[in-house]
């Protein structure tokens, strides 16, 4: 009976001992995210309160299952030791999510000696509790030896660890979602400013007047789409609109990318075709998992002159759209996409081009976000509603347009399906010149192929210092067909002042660049072509001058003419720049010039 | 090109050899004009001439039009096939003072 009360006193006691030493461990862990600290203050609380020599807890790093001391109290310091996932007591009581209690340790297979080996401390007895939630389990409080030297931890010490150990899991779960929480938070920070800094990438509405629009939705904050703009010095518009495949802050990076390229390597590189091959070059060098890009871009000629010419290349990207004389023309894709295919060695891998003749008419480009992107019907808009928007809005102004074409697929803004970016540029507000030469599409340079025979290709830098051997090719190929010493010396020097007009107009003086100049022989006459790659320079520009106003210069347009028997000012079939076509009929047979 | 200059009594005789293009025309044109712009009368001879394009043209052109402002002699003498050619086409045969020697277009000066 006296034994009895005693008994009952002393489970009280307990009972209550360890009632305030929860509530108090409890109400530490709910008032700090400070884990590591308020862990190392309740080991030592229970420690002192089981009678043990030594405790220690254990967290376990949930993505990479490897469990590590965090801290130690009493006999031996292990802080920092490493366990994988069910190795040692410590580790099968995380794995099995069930608390141990070993009061023979020598024997217990489980036992991880390498402690005791290491410290020279001897482990009699240990009792080990997971700290666990339900069924997640994110570590353990292992306690060693009772200080009396001849006890051993018991069933009823398992049960109150376990206790104590599931109110601390509960705190550690608490401040990893909390931390977790506060991550996610920085993240969606983090993404804001990305998504602002993309949108500065994109150029200032009406940065080109009223000529050139664009707009770009992104479905998330971050876009995998971009269009971009930019006037060069001589007044011709480039412009380009890529989407990257994917979503997400990689397709983002990738864009960023790419939106740089453009707007760097367009400031000298003229020709889209030629821009493309180089981003494409750029983005298979430093190749990103399956990820490409498609992209259209192009250059619009405002110029007098030049009527407006369009010169489009598109990688793998959606069919660029003309709407001219109330019809539609489309103008697909020459080539794959960006970033999948490089180019072959020692090759530019230049994309073809296009060229296009908008003639008041207003060109569109639009990622897939548009044509796949729901109506309120809750069908996609298709290639087909585009254009009938377009023709229902026709004649208001490209802002317009682009806005109700965007407002189609996003009846719901916050709900948009993919990123819906649009690029408009139309041919109507440039001032049309009476007197301006008109140079038609049909007077592009088609007749390469029938010129007859090969005689000569050369290439050469637009310099005087090249112009003596350019000469001596010239005279090598009319002696080589029979003409006489006159007609020789004609055309050597025509030729010659069509070079130095290269350099003088199309140049604007000596370059680098290049001359590219061809000559094939036909039955009684010989072709010639020179090639430049200069902006487009106005045919009326280059006249000969009135040969009764005898003043330097302007003499060579006329000796040109003088000479040959046809000049014709061409366009290229493909690229930038001007192609004069010379002809000088010869008869080899007759001594003396063919045309006086 | 090469440009041989002597004075004789105040006529400036320059010889010109080899070829007159965008490349050397730039030196030919420098060297008339010095003399020219001073006043001194000039006699150019191109029997030697090989090849002379527009922008050679152009130079003998702005020589001949200062000299004529400064009421000074200006003289193409000696021409070669090649260069009256290009005169011929450019039609400027009719318009310099051209002479068969350079003995000539001294004498011509001198008269």
């Amino acid at each position: 009976m006296h034994m009895e009360t005693k008994l009952n006193e002393s489970i009280a006691f307990s009972i209550d001992r360890q009632v305030s030493l929860l509530a108090n461990m409890t109400a530490q862990f709910a008032n700090t995210l400070n884990v590591d600290e308020t862990l190392r203050n309740a080991l030592c609380e229970i420690t002192n309160y089981m009678n043990a020599e030594g405790g220690a807890v254990f967290l376990m790093d949930e993505a990479t299952q490897i469990i590590t001391c965090v801290a130690c109290y009493g006999a031996t310091e292990i802080t920092g030791l490493k366990l994988e996932y069910g190795q040692g007591i410590v580790g099968k009581s995380v794995a099995s999510n069930q608390g141990a209690l070993v009061r023979d340790v020598k024997n217990d297979p489980d036992f991880y000696g390498a402690v005791d080996d290491q410290t020279g401390f001897t482990t009699k007895s240990i009792l080990c509790a997971p700290l666990s939630v339900k069924d997640r389990c994110v570590g353990a409080i292992e306690l060693v030896n009772k200080k009396k030297a001849d006890e051993l931890f018991d069933e009823t010490d398992l049960k109150v660890l376990e206790t104590l150990a599931s109110s601390a899991a509960l705190a550690v779960i608490n401040a990893r979602m909390a931390r977790a929480l506060v991550e996610q938070e920085r993240v969606k920070r983090e993404l804001e400013l990305a998504a602002e800094i993309q949108r500065r990438f994109l150029p200032d509405a009406h940065e080109a007047g009223d000529t050139i629009f664009g707009i770009n939705k992104a479905a998330r904050g971050v876009s995998g789409d971009f269009f971009d703009y930019f006037k060069l010095p001589d007044g011709r518009i480039y412009f380009g609109l890529g989407d990257v495949s994917g979503k997400g802050i990689n397709a983002a990076l990738l864009m960023s990318k790419t939106a740089s390229l453009f707007r760097c390597l367009g400031k000298t590189v003229r020709d889209p075709g030629k821009l493309l091959g180089r981003i494409n070059a750029e983005l298979c060098e430093t190749a990103t998992h399956g990820m490409f890009v498609t992209m259209v871009a192009g250059i619009y000629d405002p110029r007098p002159g030049c009527e407006g010419l369009i010169r489009l290349a598109n990688a793998g990207h959606e069919p660029v759209l003309l709407f001219q004389n109330d019809t539609f023309k489309t103008y697909g894709a020459d080539g794959p996409p960006l970033g999948i295919v490089p180019p072959l060695p020692g090759e530019d891998g230049a994309y073809d081009e296009v060229q296009v003749f908008p003639q008041g008419g207003s060109l569109y480009i639009y990622t897939d976000g548009l044509t796949e992107g729901y109506t309120l019907t809750g069908h996609p808009l298709e290639a087909e509603g585009v254009q009938h928007i377009l023709r229902q809005y026709a004649h208001e102004s490209l802002t317009t347009q682009l806005d109700r074409l965007v407002e189609a697929v996003s009846p719901d803004p916050s709900a948009l399906r993919d990123d819906v970016t649009v690029l408009a540029l139309t041919d109507a507000l440039r001032p049309v010149h009476d007197s301006e030469t008109k140079v038609g599409q049909n007077e592009t340079d088609h007749g390469a192929e029938q010129d007859g025979d090969w005689l000569i290709d050369f290439k050469f830098p637009a310099r005087p210092g090249w112009m003596k051997l350019a000469r001596a090719c010239v005279r090598e190929s009319c002696q080589k067909v029979g003409c006489n010493e006159t007609d020789t010396s004609d055309i050597v020097l025509a030729v010659d002042e069509a070079c130095q007009n290269v350099i003088r107009h199309a140049y604007g003086g000596p370059s680098d660049e290049e001359i590219e100049l061809t000559v094939r022989q036909r039955p009684g006459r010989l072709v010639f072509r020179l090639r430049d790659f200069a902006p487009m320079v106005p045919p009326g520009f280059i006249k000969p001058r009135n040969l009764e106003d005898i003043r330097p210069g302007g003499l060579g347009t006329h000796l040109i003419q003088e000479v040959m028997d046809d000049v014709q000012y061409l366009r290229p079939t493909q690229g930038e720049g001007n192609l004069l076509r010379l002809v000088k009929n010869i008869d080899v047979n007759k001594k003396g010039t063919s045309k006086q | 090109m090469k440009i041989e200059t002597k004075e004789v009594n105040d006529i400036v005789i320059f010889e010109l050899d080899g070829e007159v293009d965008l490349e050397t025309s730039p030196t030919l044109r420098k060297n008339l004009l010095k003399h020219v712009n001073v006043g001194k009368s000039v006699i150019v001879g191109m029997n030697g001439v090989a090849y002379i394009d527009s922008s050679g043209i152009a130079s003998l052109v702005e020589a001949y039009q200062t000299s004529r402002r400064n009421s000074s002699g200006f003289v193409l003498a000696a021409i070669s096939d090649s260069a009256m050619r290009v005169l011929q086409l450019a039609r400027l045969d009719k318009v310099f003072t051209i002479q068969a020697t350079i003995d000539d277009a001294v004498r011509s000066l001198n008269s």
